[in-house]
């Protein structure tokens, strides 16, 4: 109830504050101050903390590799996702990216680019509770409950396939799998491979219900409205990494292998 | 204390110790077999300090970080909240009426809204207003690196400045309307004699209340102010909200990077813990010494 209740005070406030914009384009702005600030949250393996601290993952080489076309330093700004939004169009950073999926909503406060990279929806589900179900059919039932992370794009998947299910929405995609792990709830809605990836580390307990992903989500980066230079720029560099092959060789590293699960745990 | 007293112990504080004891262990049991939560501390310490390769150096990591920052989250508002706290209380206490007033509106307002909500509309609202326009962060980013290294020491690095000024201020204005109730009661509580007694050798209102009243209430004050700093290290955790990296908000990171939910809030608590403990103590201890007698 308190979240909600700040969620929407945050909206209201933000709102007010776009009426004060008409600025240099970021582009400029980034370039003159010789750093971007990136705006980001910890989801595995889009952006995580390794071993030694330092952030690590899909999202953060992306930026990395950005920044120094740009020629600038790059600047993280960890964030929690359900605020990330808000932070951005006030200014606390300047650019998100955090694999966030272009939708209409999102598009109607923020600006994105083009999509560099396509995620879907995946599932993980719990052996004894969910025992059977095999399709979105099984879980789209009044006695069923699903865990989300608030604000993500697996929260409106999960309200668009499973309309009747109850859903529990958590701050954390940690909270939402200990609550599975609990067998609180019947299943965990969530970007691939992540519930494929835990249902690994709990074969016993966990297990993948559906097999393909069920939804195709772009994933687009997000800037302030109204800065079609910024966007015309960010957009040719994706067609660019496109083009080179830089999206598809870290998209195969993070995604397809699990090479970098030694550098994190 | 404890050890000025024999101890006993009698059949119920036994029977109680070995509820407890039962209890914990049912807990554990319950972990491993109902629930197989699947225990990975080794992990855990190299979250505190790792060997960094390069260099061969410990070097501090998230745990040690966050922890810092909340110490220093928790000193900077409690000055600004004893700052603001003392003026607001002196002025209710001794103020004129609209000075009164002015107090009274400051202790309500805060009291009365949930802290979580006022470290949110001050991060998005009034820090976005006034904070960004001063562009401390780009100054700052500008700066040499003697001044960098100090401002990071203090405060924070260049990327946390805004944020990190905006929570404290936000903290602060949140415990000084505690502290201003505090100072306000204590100058109240001060007996009508010694106003008399100080008149009547002839000191002035300004000389009597600096000289005579101050101090006197300062004593009486010191231990629940200190009372006021332990709970505004446990308070601080509220800014992980608007995403300052202190030790929750970095353990939240390192919990949705890692999964290993119970090991990190079962290390955080321990930390939180021996801080406030550590400090409650040494207030304890102080109070013993110097305590009004």
């Amino acid at each position: 109830m308190k979240k909600i209740l700040c969620l929407s005070l945050i909206l209201l406030l933000s709102s007010g504050m776009m009426v004060c914009s008409a600025q240099e384009s970021m582009i400029e702005k980034v370039q003159k101050q010789g750093v971007i600030r990136v705006g980001m949250s910890t989801f595995v393996p889009w952006a995580m903390k390794d071993k030694k601290g330092s952030l690590t993952g899909f999202e953060i080489d992306v930026a990395k590799k950005l920044a120094g076309d740009m020629g600038v330093e790059v600047e993280f700004v960890p964030t929690a996702w359900s605020g990330i939004i808000p932070a951005l169009l006030t200014g606390k950073f300047d650019i998100i990216i955090g694999g966030m999926g272009i939708t209409p909503k999102r598009n109607l406060k923020v600006n994105f680019t083009i999509p560099y990279d396509y995620s879907g929806m995946s599932m993980v589900a719990h052996k004894v509770k969910a025992e059977g179900f095999s399709s979105l059919k099984d879980f789209n039932d009044k006695n069923v409950t699903i865990a989300v992370r608030m604000g993500t794009t697996a929260e409106q998947a999960a309200r668009k396939y499973m309309p009747e299910a109850k859903l529990k929405l958590f701050e954390n995609e940690s909270q939402a799998l200990a609550e599975l792990n609990l067998g609180r709830v019947h299943a965990v809605v969530s970007s691939a491979p992540m519930p494929l990836f835990h249902a690994l580390k709990y074969p016993e307990k966990l297990f993948v219900p559906i097999k393909e992903n069920f939804t195709k989500e772009p994933i687009g980066f997000a800037i302030k409205k109204s800065d079609h230079d910024a966007l015309n720029f960010l957009n040719n560099w994706i067609l660019n990494m496109h083009a080179s092959g830089f999206l598809k060789e870290k998209k195969a590293y993070w995604f397809e292998s699990n090479e970098w699960e030694s550098f994190v745990k | 204390m404890l050890n000025n007293r024999n101890l006993k112990f009698s059949t119920v504080d036994i029977a109680v110790i070995i509820v407890i004891i039962a209890a914990i262990a049912l807990f554990f049991s319950r972990m491993n077999t109902i629930l197989e939560y699947r225990w990975q501390w080794e992990t855990i310490p190299s979250y505190f300090f790792f060997l960094d390769a390069e260099t061969g150096n410990l070097k501090a990591n998230i745990f040690v970080k966050g922890f810092i920052v909340t110490v220093k989250l928790s000193i900077w508002s409690t000055f600004i909240g004893f700052f603001l706290g003392t003026i607001s209380g002196v002025m209710g206490a001794r103020g004129s009426f609209e000075q009164r007033i002015i107090s009274r509106i400051y202790v309500e307002t805060i009291r009365n809204i949930p802290s979580l909500v006022l470290v949110i509309i001050f991060y998005y609202f009034v820090s976005s207003q006034f904070l960004d326009l001063l562009r401390l962060d780009s100054c700052l980013r500008n700066s040499s690196e003697g001044i960098q290294q100090i401002t990071r020491f203090l405060f924070a690095g260049p990327e946390e400045i805004n944020a990190f000024i905006s929570a404290v201020i936000a903290l602060g204005l949140y415990e000084g309307a505690y502290v201003s109730e505090i100072v306000r009661g204590g100058i109240i509580s001060i007996s009508r004699g010694q106003w008399e007694a100080s008149f009547s050798i002839g000191l002035s209102k300004t000389k009597t209340f600096l000289l005579v009243i101050l101090p006197q209430t300062f004593r009486k004050v010191a231990f629940p102010l200190a009372g006021q700093f332990i709970s505004t290290i446990k308070d601080s955790a509220i800014v992980s909200v608007i995403s300052i990296q202190e030790l929750t908000f970095q353990s939240m990171e390192l919990m949705a990077a890692t999964f290993l939910t119970f090991e990190i809030w079962t290390t955080v608590t321990i930390l939180y813990f021996i801080l406030t403990f550590t400090v409650s103590n040494l207030v304890a201890f102080l109070e013993k010494k110097y305590a009004l007698r």
